[in-house]
């Protein structure tokens, strides 16, 4: 007669240490895993591993034309405070590490160029030469010096070289923190007025932020063609938010004015609070075109890598703000933000001046590739 | 466009000027006063960057060198501070909240005579006992309002007990009010769930000790 009821308290007791065992486990795990950061690292393919070995290859052949006090000069330490030194402001007001451009050989600035042009898309690289010229453009018109007011003295000490801050193609630095490799982490910092390239290759994973491009004039003529370094990053930021109804544009449209990057340079760990329209609430063209507003500078980095991370921006888009302040007409004076949990954009025109540009591209989870290097 | 081509044509840049508008480098008649709220619960923290432009920078200068000897000491850094955080208002459901100067740093006349030194500024003010459930902070900066331009944003809190809500500003940012709601504590919650994990463990052992598990056994069940 007790054999049913033995067998049941005995089944019982199975799955009690069954329902303990998984709870044990899971209840710890659950709750550590609400604890942590949501986005893994996401895993590269082996066309990406393909590019790292193209971007090595092209450091050591930068490497490779530079003398040993050169080398000494523009190389640094992986982990070195160098990582976050970077800035968009010119020389004379800001004093780069590693070596100065005007300072190489013809031979030395086209390896340096071709590193740079093995890590970014052609697009990309086009878009960096562009800023590039602009601030050459922006040097003759100022006769090559500026900064300060008249009779204020110049720079000097660390500075360096006198007389307010310089501007053109002379002044844009490259530096190399760690070793190039297939496997180790390391990373290529470009940069001079105006402009940020900070590209980490860890494996076959790269990784473009935090970078900063921006322009001074946004419009320039060079050779007969028109160049406008961010034309792009402005006319779809307004074909956006003209794409929008009335009502997403209420939600879109922040009621204040911001005159500057919230999250420029020097703002590395922060997270704003997002504000906007959650791309959840476009429908699926409005969708494609904020994509398409982020790949201007997602695109700058090489294509591989590019789709890699315009995949997990995409797969993130239910949970991405655009944000806009300013005029909606094309050729007004307009703000935006694109935040989601792995990108924050910024497009900032500069004292309400629309010939001068910023923009920063982060990811809050992985800049400097904080979230592929271990510790 | 090859990288050759490209490197030539940054090198004989420089003859196709017709459209470079004058250029504005940075800054210049304005004071960007740019204001970072960090919200826990027993702290509202301020970072605040203040960056002169260039047509400013010896007027602000001069606020902060009141001896005049083109030398910002510390004492003068932290009068100013001081003078400065004296026009900001700071409040929980609208209750003031004294702030507490931390730290700050002036940079050189060099550097803010070009347009690009900020003086920062890092404040901190004590949280009034905050129960559970929704609340509102409130900020406002009129420091110098007739030269400035502000911005003020809250950053994600860290500590996950805190979830931002609704933000309101006015036209010009001199002004922030952020609500919030204070859930449950995630300590408490680390600590409930170890807590369970170890009582389970605990039944675990229980139930698999001989000893014990005897008087589970269906023969002790028969009466």
């Amino acid at each position: 007669m007790g054999l049913p009821v033995e067998t049941g308290r005995a089944r019982s007791v199975m799955a009690l240490r069954a329902a303990l065992i998984c709870l044990a486990i899971m209840c710890p795990i659950a709750v550590g895993s609400m604890q942590r950061a949501s986005s893994p690292a996401p895993a590269a393919s082996a066309a990406q591993g393909a590019v790292t070995a193209r971007v090595v290859a092209a450091a050591n052949a930068f490497l490779a034309t530079l003398s040993p006090d050169e080398r000494a000069k523009g190389t640094f330490g992986f982990t070195s405070s160098q990582r976050t030194g970077w800035s968009n402001l010119p020389t004379g007001a800001f004093q780069r590490n590693g070596l100065r451009f005007g300072d190489m050989t013809s031979r030395q600035r086209e390896a340096a160029l071709a590193l740079i042009a093995a890590a970014l898309s052609r697009e990309g690289y086009q878009k960096v030469t562009n800023i590039m010229n602009g601030d050459e453009v922006l040097k003759n018109a100022r006769g090559g010096r500026t900064g300060g007011r008249p009779g204020a003295p110049g720079p000097g000490g660390a500075g360096g070289r006198g007389g307010g801050v310089r501007f053109g193609l002379d002044e844009y630095y490259i530096a190399l923190l760690g070793t190039p490799s297939a496997r180790d982490p390391w990373m290529i910092q470009f940069g001079g007025h105006h402009l940020a390239i900070n590209v980490t290759v860890v494996g076959p994973n790269n990784v473009m932020t935090p970078s900063l491009p921006a322009a001074q004039p946004a419009k320039y003529t060079l050779n007969g063609q028109t160049i406008r370094p961010l034309g792009r990053e402005n006319d779809k930021g307004f074909a956006l938010i003209n794409a929008l109804g009335a009502a997403q544009q209420k939600q879109a449209v922040l009621a204040y004015q911001v005159t500057d990057l919230v999250l420029g340079p020097g703002a590395d760990g922060k997270v704003i609070q997002p504000e906007g329209i959650l791309a959840s609430a476009l429908d699926a063209s409005q969708q494609g075109l904020l994509l398409d507003v982020v790949h201007e500078w997602v695109g700058i980095l090489n294509d591989e890598a590019a789709a890699a991370k315009m995949a997990e921006i995409k797969a993130n888009l239910p949970r991405t703000y655009f944000a806009w302040s300013g005029s909606t007409q094309n050729g007004g004076l307009a703000y935006y933000r694109i935040q989601g949990p792995t990108l924050v954009i910024e497009y900032a025109p500069q004292q309400g001046d629309l010939d001068h540009i910023h923009t920063i591209y982060r990811d809050p989870t992985n800049d400097y590739g904080a979230k592929l290097v271990t510790p | 466009m090859t990288v050759r081509s490209l490197s030539m044509s940054l090198a004989v840049l420089g003859v196709c000027l017709a459209t470079a508008a004058p250029a504005r480098a940075h800054r210049l008649d304005e004071y960007l006063q740019a204001t970072r709220l960090s919200i826990d619960v027993e702290r509202v923290s301020l970072e605040i960057d203040l960056t002169p432009g260039v047509a400013v920078a010896p007027e602000v200068f001069a606020w902060i060198d009141t001896n005049r000897d083109s030398q910002i000491s510390a004492a003068e850094a932290e009068a100013y501070a001081r003078q400065m955080l004296h026009s900001v208002a700071l409040s929980v459901d609208d209750r003031t909240l004294p702030i507490t100067l931390v730290e700050v740093d002036v940079p050189q006349f060099r550097e803010m005579s070009l347009g690009v030194g900020s003086i920062r500024v890092r404040a901190t003010a004590s949280m009034p006992a905050t129960d559970s459930g929704h609340h509102r902070i409130s900020y406002l900066n009129t420091h110098r309002s007739e030269s400035s331009v502000y911005l003020v944003n809250a950053l994600v809190p860290a500590d996950p007990r805190i979830q931002l809500g609704g933000q309101q500003r006015d036209y010009a940012q001199h002004g922030l009010r952020v609500e919030y709601t204070v859930i449950g504590d995630a300590s408490w919650a680390r600590t409930c769930s170890a807590l369970i994990g170890l009582v389970m463990a605990g039944m675990l052992v229980f139930t698999r000790w001989p000893g014990i598990k005897q008087g589970f056994q269906p023969s002790s069940l028969s009466p």
